[in-house]
């Protein structure tokens, strides 16, 4: 077989594939040969960064579209959308494999990624997380088995699973309901870290609502760019009724979401001039009020362009808000910023790479898209605009100027708030130094009222004594109380470089012989004469007589 | 017996040798002092406001870390400690995210890493009835070992004893709803770098307030899901019946039909 017949004709776009996918398998041998924090800006205060506010946290939500498709169909019977169930659950399917694969990145032990499926601890959202993944992994694969059936030809195994095709879907469902939202539960946890613009209880329904809404737009997104890429007719009578669906779940997200603003009096916040309320605004703004006033128009919607960047902003600011929550949300509390290293960027985005081309692949090989024989419904007043469907550019002009728009926003923001917090981080330098001055102050005044400690206060060994040798004059005292000034206690003078600390009795390792306390290592590197009496002094002063 | 520490931040005289002595028991490579909490750094004295403040893990009565992590590593033991097991860890840093005072840290150089924290010397003294080394070494008695409830007597003493000298707040009674960890301050905690947290609440409450409601919410989702399938079935077979392809008495005997799937007419049979 030659070459040309496994990978078809080479274009720009599997050139891109291939050069992102060495360099994600490059990025792979550093993470897994050297650790994380060679391949990452992860840190003590950043542990989750890039791979889990995107790769898990976005991965799961765009999977949505799978579970609100399949239950459209196979539940409400809404037998129309049966032709983009398919795209919409192998966008799914995929996702959930993309997200296995992201956590094996990000997993400090990736080997034991199975461990919450044998030691459990029901109490913990994350033990939830992993057999929600695990579990609907598996019935998405059961959901989208019949096409490989059906390309396989066996025809009982089909039928089998399209019997149980009912309750697989209301199980899957119900395990992606609970996934969705509790992604948003796992940060429930963190009241005090997370800003209070992202953080609520209510944050699994906040998280399952705006993932409908995701999905929705993801299933919009891939219609029309699969109708570009395998020049097919866009189901468009489908992708309106999606964008209305979308119209409904971001309102009902949007009242919400301002609801619970208001309910926790952390509305002020928006309007503060801080990155935090910028980046709300953008994810807020433009990425649900925008796109909901927009497909609730009735030109949007039937517009291949119109629908196409509805449904990408829509993502878009799903995406924002994922990654406000995992990175922006924890900037405050930390204090230190994370911006993810190239080698996280370049994982996420061959992880990206390879779900678009399987999806590839599978729509190639396999009945994903249904062959459309009928004629395109046109309403009659569409009549005088008619659109050849799936040949008009979906990015038109206004649309490229409105992305173009909004990320020269974004940046103008970003650098602006950047700049602003410099100067209010200078102010707050000399607020904290006047405050740590009366601080310290504050401090000398209160322990001035205790007792200054006696030496008998310390809580010091008992006195002990070394062992000594034939020719000794008598074994040798050791007493801390002589040793130790309760003005100034120094313990490191001594302690652990020659005697050590926890292992009373026994503080010096090996032998102490005559040598060795007179000019070793030990007594004499402070009795040397100088800084204290030398150990030729008299004998009493360490040898006591025996009796 | 459920033991803790008490930290009196007036008689540390800052000189270290708890922190030493933490990483001598623990078998922690570098030197001390750490000017942080890291992964070979448990303990170490934090310098503000002319105060030397000895950090380390809280050890909550009820702790964030040990409820969020999926495999069970982490664990409250009896005696008070909040202990690790290595060979359970996959790694999640999940206890990082949800420890309210930040206190986990992890091995990030590693390609077997694991968290890192003070476990109150639970494997090397308490589990056997000692004492941690940081109580033990320290010389001006600022660091104490006992039973919690004769901690916190003992810190309400020093506060009633000596009114002017100690702030009168035992953080640790009811932060993060009470920790085994206790500290007594010359100034109030906040100014000192301790995190405001909340009084009273234990986090873990938190999200099982949200888990706890998971097995009814899905039985009612399911049923509710069934219902719909079988409403939605039962419509159509009715709309056969009304335009006279079914009698009505094969109609009460059908199940629901199946969906079909888009390809259908092309299928197998």
């Amino acid at each position: 077989m030659k070459l040309v017949q496994i990978f078809g004709r080479l274009t720009l776009w599997k050139v891109i594939l291939g050069v992102l996918l060495i360099a994600g398998g490059y990025a792979a041998v550093i993470r897994f040969a050297q650790g994380l924090g060679a391949a990452t800006n992860l840190s003590d205060d950043y542990p989750w960064g890039l791979w889990i506010g995107f790769d898990v946290l976005v991965g799961v939500g765009v999977a949505a579209g799978g579970f609100v498709i399949a239950a459209t169909v196979h539940v409400f019977r809404m037998e129309r959308y049966a032709s983009i169930a398919r795209p919409a659950l192998l966008t799914a399917f995929l996702g959930y494999l993309m997200v296995i694969l992201a956590v094996l990145f990000d997993l400090g032990r990736p080997m034991r990624i199975w461990h919450p499926l044998v030691f459990w601890n029901p109490r913990s959202v994350m033990f939830l997380i992993g057999w929600c993944e695990a579990l609907y992994a598996v019935v998405l694969a059961a959901e989208f088995s019949p096409l490989l059936f059906e390309k396989l030809g066996w025809g009982r195994a089909l039928k089998t699973v399209r019997r149980l095709m009912t309750p697989l879907v209301i199980l899957g469902v119900l395990l992606s309901i609970t996934h969705q939202s509790s992604l948003g539960s796992l940060y429930v946890i963190a009241p005090d870290k997370l800003h209070p613009l992202w953080y609520s209880s209510m944050l699994p329904a906040l998280f399952l609502v705006s993932a409908v809404a995701a999905g929705l737009a993801m299933t919009m997104f891939e219609s029309c760019m699969s109708s570009r890429a395998f020049g097919r007719r866009l189901e468009s009578d489908l992708v309106r009724g999606l964008a209305r669906a979308v119209v409904v779940v971001q309102a009902v997200y949007l009242v919400l979401r301002a609801n619970d603003l208001l309910y926790r009096g952390a509305i002020g916040y928006a309007f503060e001039a801080t990155p935090e309320a910028v980046l709300f605004w953008g994810e807020i703004g433009l990425g649900s009020a925008l796109p909901m006033v927009l497909l609730a128009s009735r030109r949007v919607r039937y517009s291949n362009s119109g629908l196409f960047f509805a449904a990408t902003l829509t993502v878009m600011g799903f995406i924002v808000h994922r990654l406000n929550v995992a990175v922006t949300g924890m900037a405050g509390w930390t204090g230190v910023s994370y911006f993810p290293s190239w080698l996280e960027v370049t994982v996420t985005v061959s992880l990206v790479a390879l779900g678009v081309a399987l999806f590839g692949v599978a729509a190639r090989y396999l009945p994903v898209f249904p062959k459309a024989e009928e004629e395109p419904e046109t309403p009659p007043w569409m009549e005088p605009r008619p659109r050849v469907l799936g040949t008009e550019p979906l990015l038109t002009k206004p649309a490229l100027f409105g992305l173009w728009g909004m990320l020269a926003l974004g940046a103008v923001g970003v650098v602006t708030t950047n700049s602003v917090t410099a100067s209010e981080q200078a102010e707050q330098v000399g607020v904290e130094q006047a405050t740590q001055q009366a601080l310290i102050t504050g401090v000398e005044t209160r322990l001035s009222h205790l007792p200054v400690p006696e030496v008998e206060d310390l809580s010091l060994p008992e006195p002990f004594f070394f062992s000594a040798s034939e020719d000794s004059p008598g074994p040798v005292r050791f007493d801390h109380r002589d040793h130790v000034d309760p003005a100034d206690i120094r313990c490191d003078a001594c302690h652990p470089k020659l005697f050590r600390l926890t292992v009373p009795g026994t503080p010096v390792e090996g032998v102490v012989d005559v040598d060795r306390a007179h000019d070793g290592d030990l007594c004499a590197s402070c009795h040397d004469g100088e800084r204290a009496f030398s150990t030729y002094d008299e004998c009493e002063l360490c040898h006591v007589e025996a009796e | 017996m459920d033991y803790g520490l008490l930290v009196d931040l007036s008689r540390c005289s800052g000189c270290g040798s708890c922190a030493l002595a933490c990483k001598e028991i623990n078998e922690l490579p570098g030197d001390a002092p750490a000017d942080r909490l890291s992964a070979t750094s448990w303990t170490f004295l934090d310098d503000r406001a002319g105060l030397t403040i000895k950090r380390q893990c809280m050890h909550c009565m009820n702790p964030a870390c040990v409820s969020v992590c999926p495999v069970g590593a982490l664990e409250k033991a009896a005696e008070g400690p909040v202990v690790y097991d290595e060979s359970l860890c996959m790694g999640c840093r999940y206890c990082m995210i949800a420890c309210p005072f930040g206190v986990p840290r992890y091995e990030w150089d590693s390609t077997e890493p694991r968290m890192r924290k003070c476990i109150m010397c639970w494997h090397t003294r308490v589990k056997d009835g000692g004492i941690p080394a940081c109580a033990q070494t320290c010389p001006a008695a600022a660091v104490s070992f006992a039973p919690r409830q004769d901690l916190i007597e003992e810190a309400r003493r020093r506060i009633r004893q000596h009114p002017d000298a100690y702030e009168d707040h035992v953080y640790g009674l009811r932060e993060a709803g009470g920790t085994s960890v206790l500290y007594l301050s010359p100034v109030p905690f906040a100014a000192i770098g301790f995190p405001t947290v909340h009084q009273d609440t234990e986090y873990p409450g938190m999200t099982w307030a949200i888990l706890e409601k998971l097995p009814a919410a899905l039985t009612v989702g399911g049923a509710l899901l069934a219902g719909v399938w079988w409403l939605t079935g039962r419509r159509e077979v009715m709309e056969q019946v009304r335009s006279g392809e079914l009698p009505m008495e094969e109609a009460l005997r059908r199940r629901p039909p199946l969906v079909p799937e888009p390809r259908d007419e092309e299928g197998d049979e």
